[in-house]
């Protein structure tokens, strides 16, 4: 049975973006370039060597908000998701963090001179994305090499992904500590449009970290269950 | 307000009603939701494994007749809590080990009710009192924010450290800051302790 999805192969590309801009990223994170002109998710798909079931499930996925659980994790493409995955995390660690560090120091230099406070945001900060460093790195070096190995069908593995659902806490706690900090403890005089744009950037980073640890909990896990499963069976 | 994310799982076989759920559910004052619908049968226990969310919203006549006690029993923490879907009249029997049940024309209001008494939300605490600190508090983010361990604050304020840990846990609640670093900043821009403080 084929579900009604929101979003099918035949949709022009720029359709995706006009309707959910915040799809833009998971274009970029699955590697794909812009300058689509009227080709479709297909075309472009298949130009670019990327697996369209498994792009098309996490656009779904993303776009109807309350997702519907469903039976469909078998067309999935693990390659294609871990892919997806490691490429979402250099994004936040090489690209979103130093822009939100970076502009916070702006705004906190900005506001008040008299107290050096950059030192104090920068050491949370700074302690913020080590912890979500090694978060991810947990999930590059042990998780996603456990699941290619199963992949390749080895057997006797001292490991199970429930092992990583179990400690996938959330990670993203923290900065909303520094929106909170922000919001209802920082002094701040009259306007200040840095701040609020430095607030902007941590919510919405927030926000991407949510949707990214969905995609982990209620499609990659579900998946590499199934290929658990199967494993065990052709033992 | 609840900062705890409630997951809600909607397990009804009509998509509009199932969606129109969802959206009321996250009208509800008070809270956050995150809902998930659910569409079959094996999707229910695949999910509840995976996912463990706190209430089930089901309509008991899904797929003839189901058996809500079942899904109860596969989850060791019995921690979930389960409301009946009604549509129309339904025997009672089919309730009995429902925590509660929502009707199709519940008010907001209504629905809200039933979710405080189901996660036992106390609404009689007055907000005030709970989000000030006392002295005491203050006192222990000082510590905190010169980088004392909770054990070299008890013996600075004679307290024993069990003590020093229940404020602990109060000051995170009412400043909704968890961790030391964000103590920290809290205390040097209230001006509970100076920068130099800090450095040492």
């Amino acid at each position: 049975m084929q579900k009604q999805q929101k979003f099918s192969e035949q949709n022009k590309m720029t359709d995706l973006i006009n309707e959910n801009h915040s799809l833009l990223l998971v274009i970029s994170r699955f590697g794909l370039s812009l300058g689509f002109g009227n080709k479709t998710v297909l075309e472009v798909c298949d130009t670019n060597k990327v697996d369209c079931t498994t792009f098309l499930a996490v656009v779904n996925f993303l776009s109807e908000g309350n997702f519907e659980i469903d039976y469909t994790y078998e067309d999935i493409s693990i390659l294609s998701l871990i892919d997806y995955l490691k490429k979402a995390h250099r994004y936040f660690l090489d690209f979103k963090f130093p822009i939100i560090r970076d502009k916070l120091i702006e705004a906190i230099n900005q506001e008040n001179q008299s107290i050096p406070y950059e030192i104090m945001f920068n050491r949370f900060f700074d302690e913020y994305v080590s912890e979500v460093r090694k978060h991810m790195e947990y999930e590059d070096k042990v998780v996603f090499r456990y699941v290619l190995k199963v992949l390749k069908g080895e057997q006797n593995l001292h490991y199970r992904i429930s092992v990583f659902q179990s400690r996938h806490n959330e990670i993203n706690s923290k900065l909303i500590e520094l929106k909170n900090i922000l919001v209802k403890y920082y002094p701040t005089k009259g306007n200040n449009h840095l701040l609020t744009e430095v607030l902007f950037e941590i919510l919405s980073c927030d926000l991407d970290l949510a949707t990214h640890n969905q995609v982990e909990d209620y499609l990659f896990i579900p998946t590499v269950k199934l290929l658990e499963q199967k494993n065990r069976m052709t033992k | 307000m609840n900062n705890d994310q409630l997951k809600v799982a909607i397990v009804e076989p009509s998509v509009i009603i199932r969606s129109g759920i969802s959206v009321v559910l996250k009208r509800t004052p008070g809270y956050r939701i995150q809902s998930i619908e659910i569409v079959s049968l094996e999707s229910i226990s695949r999910y509840i494994s995976i996912q463990k969310p706190d209430l089930l919203i089901i309509n008991p006549t899904f797929w003839g007749y189901f058996d809500v006690s079942k899904i109860k029993d596969k989850i060791e923490t019995s921690k979930i809590k389960c409301i009946a879907l009604v549509y129309s009249t339904v025997d009672v029997n089919l309730l009995r080990s429902y925590d509660e049940t929502l009707s199709i024309y519940d008010t907001v209001d209504q629905l809200k009710e039933k979710l405080d008494k189901l996660f036992m939300i106390n609404l009689n605490d007055s907000s005030e009192e709970q989000n000030t600190l006392s002295a005491r508090e203050k006192e222990i983010i000082i510590g905190v924010g010169k980088g004392l361990t909770n054990k070299e604050i008890a013996q600075s304020l004679f307290l024993s450290t069990h003590t020093v840990i229940s404020h602990r846990k109060n000051i995170a609640r009412k400043l909704e800051i968890h961790t030391p670093a964000g103590l920290t900043i809290y205390a040097i821009v209230n001006k509970l302790i100076e920068l130099d403080d800090v450095k040492k």
